[in-house]
């Protein structure tokens, strides 16, 4: 069986959708398996949100992750939700690079509450930040396309 | 099998606790059904706010009220800036023999800026305490039991491991949960009562 180059591209795509929005919605499931105090500790941790806002997030953030999962794995807004991915992914890296750069030894609050921020979180969520960016580009690569 | 997990339950704060710690450095009853592990550096700052500001409330809430057995562990940093926090942490743990852990502790956070800079430890310890009590914890000071009670500590952490300091390390119902945000005591306790309640 031979598989043309678009073919290829097309699979590839379905499968990066199935892992980010896996990865997404699991997220989301630690975080509310979890006493929510816990992920607002983590976010309280990174010092760029108050209080308040660090446990507002820590109720509503995670039910959004598994949204986002959902809308990955079935291609639903496929270009709002992968443009959120990345956004968020961005702005997930930035903050572990301020915290290291600050000297922060604290949980990254990624994937459940304890665990430090290390190469392993940077190279995972930066593995996952070109994964995004690639599914965006094909999502508005494919817009463009005349039907 | 119920009666060996409910025993394990029952067991699991003094087996946490571990016969290291002596009673100087401990608070409240050790039967409590949660045990609270604070692993603390005198010279660190967060931990001065949190002997300062959260302490005295987690104390009347939940030592107090026999719902937490509180044991004090040292984990003085090994950097550079933090050069005092091991001799600090050993006149602390000499005096606990004593039983002016809480007098020196108290003495040491306060001026805490002060010897962190001059390394006048020693002099600050020994304003709390009598003349004979300075000399008994100068000698305990030297004692290597004293010195392998910190040590075990800060082994102790690092096993957790204690990421950043002040960290309280939360057993309850065998189950371990470090917590070092401190900013918002309420979060604290809403998270304390929430496990409390299961």
């Amino acid at each position: 069986m031979v598989f043309s180059k678009n073919r290829i591209v097309q699979i590839a795509v379905v499968v990066l959708r199935f892992a980010m929005g896996g990865a997404f919605a699991y997220a989301g499931y630690v975080k509310l398996a979890e006493p929510w105090q816990l992920f607002a500790a983590n976010i309280a941790d990174y010092e760029v949100v108050p209080m308040w806002a660090a446990k507002f997030l820590a109720h509503t953030f995670p039910w959004f992750e598994v949204l986002l999962g959902a809308l990955l794995i079935t291609g639903r807004w496929f270009r709002t939700s992968t443009a959120a991915t990345s956004l968020l992914l961005l702005v997930f890296v930035g903050l572990m690079v301020h915290a290291k750069v600050g000297g922060k030894n604290i949980n990254c609050g990624c994937f459940g509450s304890d665990e430090p921020i290390s190469w392993k979180t940077f190279v995972r969520d930066g593995s996952m930040l070109a994964v995004s960016l690639y599914l965006t580009a094909m999502a508005f690569r494919n817009r463009r396309k005349p039907a | 099998m119920k009666i060996l997990a409910l025993s394990l339950a029952m067991l699991a704060p003094c087996l946490a606790a571990g016969p290291d710690v002596g009673k100087g450095r401990t608070m409240g009853n050790p039967a409590a059904p949660m045990l609270l592990e604070l692993y603390s550096d005198f010279v660190c700052p967060g931990c001065k706010h949190l002997h300062e500001n959260v302490l005295p409330a987690i104390v009347r809430d939940y030592v107090s009220t026999g719902k937490a057995y509180l044991v004090f562990r040292e984990f003085p940093l090994n950097i550079p800036a933090h050069v005092h926090a091991r001799p600090a942490a050993v006149l602390a743990v000499a005096a606990a023999r004593i039983g002016k852990y809480q007098t020196v502790s108290d003495a040491l956070f306060r001026s805490q800026q002060a010897w962190g800079l001059s390394g006048k430890v020693w002099e600050t310890v020994a304003g709390v305490l009598t003349p004979v009590e300075q000399k008994t914890v100068q000698a305990l000071a030297r004692d290597p039991g004293v010195l392998a009670e910190v040590q075990r500590d800060v082994d102790r952490g690092m096993k957790i491991p204690v990421s950043q300091t002040p960290t309280i390390m939360i057993t309850y119902k065998l189950k371990q949960q470090p917590w070092a945000q401190f900013a918002d005591y309420g979060l604290f306790r809403s998270y304390i009562d929430g496990l409390l309640k299961k």
